[in-house]
């Protein structure tokens, strides 16, 4: 299909969408945060927008303390299956984020997203650390 | 649309029934590549919707049917027409305006209320026309919030096997394998009762929107199979509604083809160059823009080997110093001012020891008579009236004389001015006679 452009994409989506929330304050005064999963910084604007990009990085937390790295092929845009490159990584964190930033700048896949793949990368990987030791949490039921 | 180049082809996908060589591929319509225009779909949506209003009003005697009259002034009370009779409580309440009790409201509504819109043909094709093109966008469709993450592809093609689906429960197999399963189910778990008065309004119940089922043939028994499961809905290509292709006014609604609808589309929309089949006269609408990918465009060649380099260094303008403080900016304005202030102060340094030197002449006493002395010579003359006359002829430089002389005369003229003594100058006059 003529892929229809990112410019396009973003002009439409950018007013509304199922992923946009806003927060703090109405009209302009409000942040305005994007949900979908191929947003690095959950920002809604057309950079980081998963939507709008053909090239997006994504990075999640993945079952048992693993973090899902993946990028969109170009070529399959209009196949949602099989649109996503995933890399399932349980390494060291220094491991992980060379196999990140090689992934998304050192061979030119998105290098302007290198900082907020990065970024993204080490908050996951702390909020699986938590996960793991289970914060001691009392139990308040039994005395 | 680059010039239907080869139009990509759509794999459709095959169901168990399928005998495994049928799977094959269809060509894109170009329905799908039209412009997609989220105003046009935004504006004739809202219109559309008007249309299945049904109208309502106030009864027309409502409040009026009273026989109130107004009691006039002087019984102080309100002037408003107050219910005549007696015996009981209705007697004297105030009767027919909005602000009273049990009367008629303020501008009662009436049926002839203009309820449905009109819209143009063109209009409401090129939005149906939009609305189908945005559902072949993954981007959009996932905008709209449909989970479509495990469809193999957008548009989603199925084979004509679906359309002999009878039961049910076969229908949710048939979406379980294309992969459409999630989005149906997001619509089972949304249903939930309506926030508001709706509820009490034979709305009760809210949900999501889930798949829209197209097919091509009459009579499918699709359609008896798919309607009962909850978000998904059915239509025919040829009569297909706005409404449900861009629910809310929201483009991309997810759309499940069957083959048979999908190879129907190129004749009841037409192609860009070639009229529509079913539709008199019309041709796809073309877009403001053909190839509307600004980055390929701003990084083509054509335009990058025309453009100019890009100017990473902001140049700042400079703090303006004025030039009549600062030499140096003046300099660069003007540089004649340097010579004329070197002319001017030269100048003025003369002039200062030019009135230096005329002062100190004026202030210095010409010269004492004791320190001349020595350079003086006498001179005797010899009077017989008198005797000897001592004639002390100074020897004076000629300067000296010529100062001596021009001192005198100037202290002169201040006497005579200070005392005014100009009219006693000639003396003829102050006798008042001629001599």
């Amino acid at each position: 299909m003529a892929t229809v452009p990112g410019q396009l994409i973003w002009e439409i989506v950018k007013k509304n969408n199922s992923f946009l929330v806003k927060e703090f304050g109405n009209g302009t005064a409000s942040v305005k945060f994007s949900k979908e999963p191929n947003n690095l910084y959950n920002i809604h604007s057309f950079k980081h927008s998963g939507l709008a990009n053909k090239k997006t990085v994504t990075i999640q937390p993945g079952k048992d303390q693993t973090v899902v790295l993946a990028t969109t092929k170009t070529k399959k845009q209009n196949k949602p299956s099989t649109l996503l490159n995933k890399s399932v990584m349980k390494k060291e964190f220094h491991r992980m984020a060379k196999a990140v930033s090689n992934q998304v700048c050192d061979n030119y896949y998105r290098p302007d997203l290198k900082k907020a793949a990065l970024a993204r990368l080490s908050v996951v990987h702390r909020s699986l650390k938590v996960a793991k030791s289970g914060s001691k949490k009392r139990n308040r039921q039994s005395s | 649309m680059s010039a239907a180049a080869a139009r990509p082809l759509v794999t459709v996908q095959s169901l168990e029934s399928d005998m495994a060589t049928d799977a094959n591929s269809v060509p894109l319509p170009d329905v799908m590549r039209a412009a997609i225009r989220p105003d046009i779909v935004t504006f004739v949506h809202g219109q559309i919707s008007k249309n299945a209003r049904q109208p309502y009003a106030v009864s027309k005697r409502a409040g009026h049917q009273t026989s109130a009259e107004s009691w006039g002034t002087g019984r102080a009370v309100s002037r408003i027409p107050r219910v005549a009779g007696g015996g009981t409580h209705r007697a004297g309440q105030g009767a027919f305006g909005n602000m009273c009790r049990g009367g008629r409201m303020f501008a009662p509504t009436k049926i002839w209320r203009r309820w449905h819109r009109q819209v143009n043909v063109t209009q409401k094709r090129h939005a149906v026309v939009s609305a189908i093109a945005a559902s072949a966008v993954p981007s959009l469709v996932l905008a709209r919030g449909h989970k479509i993450e495990e469809v193999p592809e957008l548009p989603l093609v199925v084979s004509d096997a679906a359309e002999a689906v009878e039961k049910t429960s076969a229908a949710l197999k048939v979406l379980k394998q294309i992969g459409a399963h999630p989005d149906a189910e997001k619509a089972k778990h949304s249903q939930a009762i309506r926030a508001g008065k709706g509820k009490a309004r034979n709305r009760r119940y809210v949900s999501r929107k889930g798949p829209l089922v197209v097919y091509g043939n009459e009579g499918a028994k699709l359609v008896k199979a798919f309607r009962n499961i909850p978000g998904v809905e059915i239509a025919h290509v040829s009569r297909l509604n706005l409404l449900k292709l861009a629910p809310g006014g929201h483009l991309g609604r997810f759309i499940i083809w069957t083959k048979s609808a999908f190879e129907k589309l190129d004749s009841i929309y037409g192609t860009f160059d070639k009229v529509s089949e079913k539709k008199n006269g019309y041709v796809l609408p073309r877009a403001k823009m053909i190839n509307a990918d600004l980055a390929r465009i701003i990084n083509s060649d054509e335009v990058q080997s025309v453009v100019k380099p890009i100017k990473k260094e902001v140049k700042r303008a400079p703090l303006k110093k004025n030039p009549l403080k600062n030499l140096q900016v003046m300099l660069k304005l003007n540089p004649y001012a340097k010579a004329a202030k070197r002319m001017a102060l030269l100048a003025e340094a003369q002039r200062v020891k030019a009135k230096q030197d005329k002062l100190d002449k004026k202030r210095k006493p010409i010269t004492k008579m004791i320190d001349v002395v020595p350079n003086c010579i006498w001179i005797v003359y010899n009077d017989p009236a008198v005797g000897d006359v001592f004639l002390l002829w100074l020897v004076i430089s000629l300067e000296e004389a010529s100062a001596i002389n021009s001192a005198s005369k100037s202290w002169y003229k201040t006497m005579i001015s200070d005392s005014d003594y100009t009219e006693f100058e000639n003396f003829t006059k102050w006798l008042g006679a001629s001599q």
